[in-house]
């Protein structure tokens, strides 16, 4: 094999990882400033929210179902959670977010395996309907109002360090997204259950006449999709400190879209959390070229779309 | 000469395909004569199917000239064929399933039909020349797999066709089903429409064709008249040797009874009970949608019951889902094998230790390493051809793919082995060695539940044959001293 094929092969095996290469250096040209230590830093802290949010839709796909309901889940426990600080304290509220996330989670897989849902297609509609009962639930908890976390008078000095905190340059948020994504990796990987899942979300059927237990596997999968969106909220509110009723809205499209693009087959069975976190590079590194070009966010929002499709055309074509 | 050109419908001259790796086709010639059945057989990766498709116009052959009805044909499209009056009609079929029965046959051309009461008069007129009575205005979903096979007929008929290609036109029709078929084909050859049958089944080959190619690895190796050729010739033809028998000798180790069935009733099943021996292989006969099938998965787990009692070893024992039936020892090769049995994307090794995973654990995770070595073992036990086990397993042949699943619950160790339609679609070479490892399997102290529609396998492989007509069991037999007749009698109900 010479040198260009090897290119050739390496070009098309990591796609998303040579796209990202080339954004930065175009980014780097076009503004000096954006290979200083500062700016890098800046680049991981927006990992933040919406990486989380992606782990579990990676979850999910791989699974074999879509997850619409995150966007519900992020706007009820994030002010679910920022309410319950002066309740509780601030590691009981960051329990009882955690735990509503769970919650939310079990109530989306209860629902879909109760229904015999268990195509892709029909779960995709409850978890779509679930996220608007989730959402009007946060809008009927806090009357429709923004929720301010500095205005309290408890401490709040777990949510900033999870919210803003560095170690050195490095913020904290994007260190705990580098350890639950090795985690998640190693568990879908090398571990039974991981194993499961993907054989579950690849063909169900089969899996179940293995004696696989699909519907616990199923169960799983939304509860950790419910409980890292949860955890993404708390990031998101952390750091802005307060949590309108409406904060989840779109973060369904954009976690989908980070999944895609990363490589994660919508067919289920086959992706991986670390091509995830491609996946999100790439979308923060293209808004952050975009906004550099000075492109409007309408034509934004059409780059974002075209993105997304290329990354379906290039599933369906490996597929085949 | 000029009269010579006009007896022949289709000829094929040298043609030859090739994909990245393989040489599909190389230097293939046949002609099609004029109102002739013209069978071809081979095994799987033959080359039937890139012929067809070449003909068909989903593929563009490399080398080589085709010539259909006197006319040179370089490249076509699907729809130019049907126009020049070439029809496929594909084991799966190609209709709409939401739309009617005449819609179908008269699918963007209605206007030719001349409007809707055109297409359903028209539509009505061709299938009773072929003596079918499915009305013209019912929806294709609510069809039996036979009646849409009349449609596709009957589209081709529509499109005044002077060839029609049918691909395995029998794999799911029930006998009675295929005597109606057969009565089609000949009807069509007085007709003058030829017809290329495409068919795994010697069987019929025998039956309705005049002539008979017989392709292996992308060549043809002979075309013979049929009655010129014996069955053992031919299938030692498709396979390059000559296969002595096509089934091994009958096994016998049937011993004390190993599981009490009583009174599993479920909506479409009346209370069955049956008992299976240690050691024996039991045959279910019945036509498709008796209920052979929805018995060993109300068994397995897999369909709700409304009742069911099974000891197993002389123990009554729960099973509520396929876990349960698993944990008791029962193994499940079910019938459909890429959506049931499969997960088509994942390698060779997955799919062996999908049933098995427990057995890969290395403390909490599971280790590469022994996936690895069961899948080696597996491959070298059952002969699996497979470029290596980390292969993605879509890429299989179908007798590989099945002799997959039979090591994938082979290494659960079974004591009872289901098994639903195990070789169908497969060739006759895998075949063979798929009835060797369920002798393996008996041997080795399991039992089998073998449900087939082929008569002659369930009769050769059997120790006892159940017929199941209806929900019901109708009888119980020796295969050894009854005749097919008598059997099919009794599955006919």
């Amino acid at each position: 094999m010479d040198a260009k094929t090897r290119i050739g092969y390496f070009v098309k095996n990591n796609l998303v990882l040579v796209t990202i290469m080339i954004l930065a250096a175009v980014t780097a040209l076009i503004e000096p400033k954006f290979l200083t230590v500062a700016n890098l830093g800046n680049l991981m802290n927006q990992f933040g929210p919406l990486s989380f949010v992606a782990l579990g839709m990676t979850l999910a796909i791989i699974g074999g179902f879509i997850d619409l309901s995150v966007a519900g889940i992020v706007s009820l426990s994030a002010v679910f959670t920022i309410s319950m600080i002066d309740v509780l304290g601030q590691g009981g509220a960051l329990i009882a977010g955690l735990a509503a996330g769970v919650a939310m989670g079990l109530l989306n897989a209860f629902i879909v395996v109760s229904c015999g849902a268990l195509t892709q297609a029909k779960a995709l509609f409850i978890t779509y309907g679930l996220s608007a009962v989730y959402s009007a639930a946060a809008l009927l908890y806090t009357d429709g109002a923004t929720q301010h976390m500095s205005h309290l008078a408890s401490r709040t000095d777990l949510f900033k360090a999870v919210g803003s905190g560095r170690a050195g340059f490095i913020p904290a948020s994007f260190l705990l997204f580098i350890i639950i994504m090795a985690l998640l990796h190693v568990f879908l990987t090398r571990t039974q259950t991981g194993r499961e899942i993907c054989l579950t979300g690849a063909n169900i059927t089969a899996a179940d006449l293995c004696g696989i237990p699909v519907k616990r596997r199923i169960t799983l999968v939304f509860v950790l999709s419910g409980v890292l969106s949860a955890f993404g909220a708390i990031v998101l509110f952390s750091r802005i400190t307060t949590a309108s009723p409406l904060l989840g809205a779109n973060y369904e499209t954009n976690a989908i879209l980070a999944v895609v693009v990363g490589g994660t087959s919508l067919a289920g069975g086959r992706g991986s959390v670390v091509r995830t976190m491609l996946g999100v590079m790439l979308v923060i590194l293209l808004s952050n070229c975009l906004n550099l070009l000075g492109v409007s966010t309408y034509l934004q929002s059409v780059c974002k779309g075209a993105v997304l499709i290329i990354a379906i055309w290039l599933d369906r074509r490996r597929v085949k | 000469m000029d009269r010579q050109l006009s007896d022949v419908i289709l000829s094929v001259e040298h043609v030859s395909k090739a994909f990245p790796g393989v040489k599909a086709l190389d230097d293939v010639s046949l002609q099609v004569g004029r109102g002739v059945v013209h069978g071809i057989v081979g095994e799987n990766g033959a080359g039937k199917s890139t012929l067809m498709k070449i003909l068909s116009g989903v593929y563009t052959k490399d080398a080589g000239t085709v010539v259909f009805d006197g006319q040179t044909i370089e490249k076509t499209t699907p729809m130019e064929s049907l126009r020049r009056g070439l029809s496929i009609i594909y084991q799966e079929f190609s209709l709409i399933s939401s739309m009617t029965v005449g819609e179908n046959i008269f699918l963007g051309r209605f206007r030719e039909a001349g409007g809707m009461r055109g297409t359903h008069q028209k539509a009505k007129e061709l299938l009773e020349q072929i003596g079918s009575s499915i009305h013209t205005g019912s929806y294709v979903s609510e069809l039996s797999t036979s009646e849409k096979q009349m449609v596709e007929i009957a589209k081709a008929l529509s499109f005044q066709s002077k060839l029609i290609i049918m691909d395995e036109p029998s794999s799911s029709l029930t006998e009675e089903e295929l005597t109606k078929l057969g009565d089609i084909i000949r009807q069509m050859r007085s007709g003058g429409i030829s017809i290329l049958y495409i068919s795994h089944k010697l069987d019929e080959i025998f039956e309705y064709c005049d002539v008979v190619t017989i392709m292996r690895d992308g060549h043809v190796i002979d075309t013979r008249p049929v009655r010129e050729l014996d069955r053992r010739e031919m299938v030692g033809m498709m396979v390059g040797r000559t296969i002595e028998n096509e089934y091994p000798e009958r096994p016998h180790f049937a011993g004390e009874p190993l599981m009490k069935v009583e009174h599993l009733t479920t909506n479409k099943l009346k209370d069955i009970s049956f008992t299976l021996n240690r050691g024996e292989i039991l045959g279910f006969v019945g036509l498709v949608g008796a209920g052979r099938t929805e018995i060993v998965r109300a068994i397995y787990g897999a369909d709700k019951v409304k009742r069911k009692e099974i000891q197993i070893e002389g123990e009554a024992v729960k099973i509520m889902s396929p876990r349960d039936g698993k944990k008791c020892g029962i193994a499940f090769v079910p019938e459909d094998r890429k959506q049931q049995g499969l997960v088509l994307p994942f390698s060779v090794e997955s799919n062996i230790s999908m049933a098995n995973l427990k057995k890969l654990k290395k403390g909490m995770f599971l280790s590469p390493d022994k996936e690895r070595k069961m899948a080696e073992e597996k491959i070298s036990e059952l002969l699996i051809k497979t470029p290596s086990p980390a292969s993605v397993i879509v890429n299989l042949s179908g007798g590989n793919q099945q002799k997959c699943i039979i090591g994938r619950w082979l290494e659960t160790e079974p004591k009872i082995l289901i098994m639903d339609e195990p070789t169908r679609g497969i060739d006759v070479g895998a075949k063979y060695e798929i009835y060797m490892l369920m002798k393996k399997a008996v041997e080795a102290g399991s039992s089998i539940i073998l449900i087939s529609s082929e008569l002659p396998e369930v009769l050769n492989m059997s120790n006892r044959v159940l017929t199941i007509a209806d929900g019901r069991i109708t009888g119980e037999f020796d295969p050894e001293k009854v005749s097919a007749q008598e059997i099919m009698n009794r599955a006919i109900g």
